[in-house]
């Protein structure tokens, strides 16, 4: 195989774990940052990395975690860049809100207002766990925790949705 | 197990399948687990936001002279070949880390943090140590000589930084795993911190090379740097 062949199978593998796992770089990136524009450009900067380390990949079954994991990082790198400020939930830009609103279902409306005002290591193992059908082991192995420190993030995030949702249903109901 | 252990259980995964015999004799909790499963179902269609459009970034070019393809590895299956197959692959795999991205880095410091992103199963939480042989092959006594009292070693890998075959070990700190990456030829004068929102680490002169030592954000590095500094001896 010449090193155009090489490049061509290279370009190949790339684009199959691109199409493959894109989505699921989308909404990571898009819940870490909490903002629709930042997380585009963290999934193009994680590309990028991932296109320049493809070769350090050797196992395709681990192509999701490993992309993941750039995508934590450049998520990372990215707020440290540009030392954004933590967002008011009453205060959003335009990205920000695309995030949350413009359901016709009121109650996923509230459901992900709820999510976006959960602290970050509270959210993050939420989305691993429910979007991304990771096991508390494989989060504990993400994000550098014990698998008890990560039980107990899983169960206050649920925890707080819950009274979220029970306030809303409960003011919902004294206000008609 | 009782109402509380049950209840935390589900909390932190509802489809947990465990506890039936206390949850098939109380009614509570049986409830509380038919409600964590709904929210669970709501979480999961709130998370499910629409995804845009594709946009690929512009691809560097990558030198791919350098790259072995595993097909092309595989082609040497025959007995007659394996001595050779194993010489290519080993060189193959040597060039791939040293050369293999074209990437050049404005410093130490950034070159080894885009070494973490290399190798995401390092990052391990696990009390399972890493074969004493493993761990003399990854850093032989000609290198260097390192005990355990730096804490306990889960990961050891030879990697390439900056061109040079480098041990990459990690130990397991109070917040999760800690990188330690001995650099016996990267001389320094002073310490160079490592510092990032997720991660917070130091590059230390030790002798006449130096030791990057990279954990989780909060990880108390001050402890694990004095026993790496002591646990370290360079050979050469």
């Amino acid at each position: 195989m010449n090193s155009s062949d090489v490049g061509t199978a290279r370009r190949r593998r790339f684009d199959e774990l691109v199409a493959t796992f894109h989505q699921d770089m989308y909404r990571f990136a898009a819940w870490l940052s909490r903002d629709r524009t930042v997380a585009q450009d963290v999934v193009q900067e994680s590309l990028l990395r991932a296109w320049k380390s493809l070769d350090s990949l050797r196992d395709e079954a681990a192509a999701r975690h490993w992309l993941l994991t750039i995508v934590r990082r450049e998520n990372a790198r990215y707020f440290e860049r540009r030392r954004l400020e933590t967002v008011d939930v009453d205060d959003l830009t335009p990205s920000q809100e695309a995030l949350l609103a413009n359901e016709p279902d009121h109650e996923l409306d509230d459901m992900r207002d709820a999510i976006y005002r959960l602290d970050d290591d509270y959210r993050e193992p939420l989305v691993l766990q429910v979007l991304m059908g990771y096991s508390t082991k494989e989060i504990g192995e993400l994000m550098g925790l014990k698998q008890g420190a990560v039980l107990t993030r899983l169960h206050r995030a649920r925890s707080k949705l819950k009274d979220e949702m029970d306030n809303e249903m409960a003011f919902g109901q004294s206000e008609s | 197990m009782n109402c509380e252990d049950y209840r935390e259980a589900i909390g932190a995964d509802p489809s947990y399948d465990g506890g039936e015999a206390h949850v098939s004799a109380c009614a509570g909790c049986l409830a509380y687990r038919s409600e964590m499963r709904a929210l669970d179902q709501k979480i999961g269609r709130a998370l499910a936001i629409s995804v845009p459009e594709l946009r690929m970034p512009e691809l560097p070019d990558v030198d791919t002279a350098a790259v072995v393809s595993l097909a092309e590895r595989r082609r040497f299956t025959a007995p007659v070949w394996m001595a050779v197959a194993a010489t290519l692959v080993l060189a193959a795999f040597v060039g791939v880390r040293m050369y293999g991205s074209n990437v050049t880095y404005p410093s130490l410091a950034d070159e080894i943090v885009a070494h973490l992103d290399h190798e995401p199963y390092a990052l391990r939480v696990t009390d399972e140590p890493v074969d004493e042989r493993r761990l003399a092959k990854v850093v032989p006594a000609n290198l260097a000589h390192m005990n355990h009292d730096a804490g306990l070693i889960t990961y050891a890998q030879t990697c390439v930084i900056n061109g040079r075959k480098i041990p990459h070990l990690v130990i397991q700190g109070e917040q999760g795993p800690v990188t330690i990456l001995l650099l016996p030829d990267e001389a320094i004068t002073d310490a160079v911190p490592i510092e990032g929102e997720s991660i917070n680490g130091i590059i230390l002169p030790v002798g006449g090379g130096s030791v990057a030592i990279i954990g989780e954000r909060n990880e108390k590095l001050d402890t694990i740097k004095q026993n790496v500094m002591n646990s370290v001896t360079w050979s050469t």
